[in-house]
């Protein structure tokens, strides 16, 4: 029996999804739960199983396009089972998934992406992409409505060769490091781009931070830019932010994490960082503070039931928040492990939407640059973000000696919808004194 | 070179052929001492006589049959009928006789006799006399149709059509007959089957036949202006009809627009069309048109009739729409 493949609800605010790699090829048999391809919705890229095991029969949405999500984008049948008549004729006109009575409108959305996708062009046109090996459905067409034309096509087919080839570790590699392929001069054959020419780039890009001229040109934003600018426009310009700060003595903190390290690393085969504590307090903090695992929801406040940390993580291009679930409840040792996770599993672009989206409150922290204190914008819908910055030594005056001491200015930004002033500070000053004595705050571990 | 008429031109080839070959003969209304409606046959009477050159009663039927008759027994008749129009009234002749009679008796007996006639509105003429339905004929196996659009295709067509040894119709055109073109003195042939292509061009092919194609070479001239660079190719003859010239032209220009005055539905300009459709379609970067009569009888009323004849600014329009694409 044949099985329709959906691009999966990808979370509550996702609403399409590109179809970014087909792990299997038309004709391949494949089992149910096994990877069967990548989509990317909002900043993360997400791998969708097989529903069923089967023959990959046919792909009915090719890499590269956007669709809403639960469009059926290939089909999975039994072993010398035939394509269904429906699924024929519509390699390029999408199928309107099942659904339930309840999903009209999602359903018209995707009726009308299905005539967008239509693709229609003149004869030669199709002729030619087919020689050139153009998508015509990344083809923008300007004949009479909308018409792809021969001329779209040689233009289409200019750009796929003015684009410099790579080989694909060549690629990732170069996506990885935030570094454009085009900068790159290949030696491989036909000037294909090697892996060996983006190591001496990014060599080289060490030595002279930019290889091409930085300024005078025109850069169309990423889908994460994207994202990442409709969200903090989103809050900056509805939850009125305030600000508090305060400095946190760092020493025993320091000294707690020096005490533990050795044994640590033994027992979960990792190192803890300053921020696994960080994490933790804030956690431990909050249990005391609800209104700072809340959201405005309306006129109403909603407080979550589950206190989930999460953590900016900068990337080449962005950045991302993945969160540590119901960090108040867990060890040190497995906040570091699931923070160890997350954060190599953002850089690889691996995370699930789940996992950033459940994030209740922030912890923004850039104490690994020269940075004294910043201010931070929410991560809508939450309503604080902490911000830390660098630990440095200062003088003090004590019981009338002076001593240096280690310190860090850690920066609350809340949503005054929400919070007040005083519950702000009343919040910052309790996650200061369990830093400062970070065994008393610890002990119930 | 001198230059003739294209009436001259087809006048020049009945002599030439009639001084070299006996048994050529003509036959029609009015086409004695009168020379013919339109002066085709104008001096040829006085020059061969009343034995062969036929002043005919007014009924089709009988001399086109008796035409077929000469034939079968060994002349070379050329028969005018006045006005397409009017071979409605000796189609039996033509489709079920002159067309079938060599298939029919196994190639033993042959049917070497020439149909002139013309098509064409323009004169005022009405909707009994204006006619262009030559693809009537193209329609029937057995019949070579040729339509000269110059009067050195004219002469050189009229004379392989005599030579050749099936029927041929000859379908002239009324607007056609005053134009002039260099002729040259001598007789010469020209292949039934091979289109010519009038203008080079690499942006639109346009495929016309008969008058269409002087209107055509209009357009493109005004099209250049422009910087649209039309090809217009001349099938000259429709059966046989030269597809692979046409077929070159679409491959190379990827767009075709067929200009044939005959009405729109059902012709010869839908046909062409069609060949393109089936064994071109893979070049096509536009839409294929047609530039026809409309599919009513034409009007008296000349500035209905004006309006009602395919001509330079139709083509002119329609290449312009297809060059959107």
């Amino acid at each position: 029996m044949a099985t329709e493949v959906v691009v999966p609800v990808l979370g509550l605010t996702v609403e399409k999804g590109t179809i970014l790699k087909w792990l299997k090829k038309e004709g391949d048999r494949v089992e149910k739960g096994e990877p069967l391809f990548e989509v990317e919705a909002d900043k993360v890229t997400t791998q969708v199983e097989a529903p069923a095991t089967g023959i990959l029969k046919k792909i009915l949405v090719p890499e590269g396009v956007e669709v809403p999500i639960l469009t059926v984008v290939a089909i999975i049948t039994d072993e010398g089972e035939e394509l269904p008549e429906k699924y024929r004729t519509s390699t390029e006109a999408f199928q309107a998934p099942s659904v339930s009575a309840g999903e009209e409108r999602r359903v018209t959305e995707v009726a009308r992406a299905e005539e967008r996708k239509e693709v229609r062009a003149v004869p030669a046109a199709r002729r030619l992409a087919k020689e050139k090996g153009v998508d015509l459905n990344l083809v923008k067409g300007t004949g009479p409505d909308g018409l792809i034309l021969v001329k779209d096509v040689e233009q289409a087919a200019a750009e796929v060769e003015t684009r410099p080839r790579a080989s694909s570790v060549a690629k990732r590699l170069a996506e990885r490091e935030g570094i454009s392929l085009e900068a790159i001069k290949g030696t491989g054959p036909r000037g294909r781009v090697m892996k060996a020419d983006v190591v001496a780039a990014l060599k080289g890009r060490e030595e002279t931070p930019t290889a091409e001229e930085p300024f005078g040109k025109v850069i169309p934003m990423s889908t994460m830019r994207k994202v990442i600018a409709k969200r903090m426009s989103e809050s900056a310009f509805t939850a009125p932010h305030i600000y508090f700060f305060t400095d946190v003595a760092m020493d025993k903190l320091l000294e707690l994490r020096k005490t533990i390290l050795e044994d640590f690393e033994k027992e979960f085969g990792l190192r803890p960082s300053v921020n696994d504590f960080i994490i933790k307090a804030v956690a431990l903090t909050i249990r005391d503070f609800p209104f700072f695992n809340a959201s405005l929801v309306g006129e109403e406040i909603h407080i979550h039931p589950e206190i989930n940390i999460g953590l900016a993580v900068a990337l080449p291009d962005g950045l991302i928040v993945p969160a540590i679930p119901k960090a108040d409840k867990l060890g040190i040792g497995e906040i570091a492990k699931m923070r160890k996770d997350l954060v190599e599993r953002a850089r690889s672009g691996k995370l699930k939407i789940e996992e950033i989206e459940r994030g209740t409150f922030t912890v923004s922290s850039l104490a690994q640059y020269d940075i004294t204190f910043f201010t931070a914008i929410l991560n809508p819908p939450q309503s604080g973000i902490l911000t830390i910055g660098k630990t440095r030594t200062e003088l003090a005056l004590q019981d009338g000696v002076i001593h240096t001491y280690n310190v860090a200015t850690f920066g609350l930004s809340v949503d005054h919808r929400i919070i007040d002033g005083a519950m702000a500070a009343d919040f910052l000053q309790t996650l200061k004194r369990k830093l400062e004595n970070p065994v008393l705050a610890f002990l119930h571990l | 070179m001198r230059e003739l008429t294209y009436a001259k031109a087809i006048n020049e080839a009945l002599r030439q052929n009639m001084q070299a070959d006996d048994r050529v003969i003509l036959m029609g209304e009015d086409i004695g001492p009168y020379g013919g409606i339109f002066q085709v046959t104008a001096g040829l009477y006085q020059e061969f006589g009343p034995e062969r050159v036929i002043d005919t009663p007014i009924s089709e039927a009988a001399f086109v049959g008796a035409a077929v008759g000469a034939a079968l027994t060994g002349l070379r008749p050329v028969v005018e009928v006045m006005f397409i129009d009017f071979t409605t009234v000796c189609m039996d002749m033509i489709v079920n006789q002159m067309a079938k009679i060599r298939y029919m008796f196994g190639g033993q007996a042959k049917v070497p006799v020439v149909l002139r006639t013309n098509i064409g509105a323009g004169r005022g003429a009405a909707a009994q006399h204006s006619q262009s339905f030559h693809a009537f004929f193209v329609h029937i196996p057995g019949l070579f149709v040729v339509l000269p659009s110059t009067p050195y295709d004219a002469k050189g067509l009229m004379n392989t059509a005599i030579k050749s040894e099936n029927p041929v119709i000859f379908v002239e055109h009324k607007k056609l007959y005053n134009e002039k073109g260099e002729v040259p003195e001598e007789q010469y042939f020209l292949p039934f089957g091979k289109a010519e292509i009038k203008r080079p061009g690499g942006d639109v092919t346009v495929v016309a036949t008969s008058a269409m194609v002087l209107r055509s070479l209009r357009a493109a001239e005004e099209l250049s202006k422009e910087g649209i660079d039309v090809e217009v190719v001349d099938p000259r003859t429709l059966n046989p009809l030269d597809k692979e010239t046409i077929l070159e032209s679409v491959r190379k220009t990827g767009r075709l627009v067929v200009a044939d005055e005959g009405p729109f539905t059902c012709g010869v300009a839908s046909d062409i069309a069609a060949i393109a459709a089936s064994e071109a379609i893979e070049y096509l970067r536009a839409p294929v048109m047609k530039v026809c009569s409309p599919d009513t009888p034409v009007p008296f009323s000349p500035s209905l009739e004006k309006d009602y004849i395919p001509d330079e600014r139709d083509v002119i329009e329609v290449v312009k729409k297809i060059m959107e694409y």
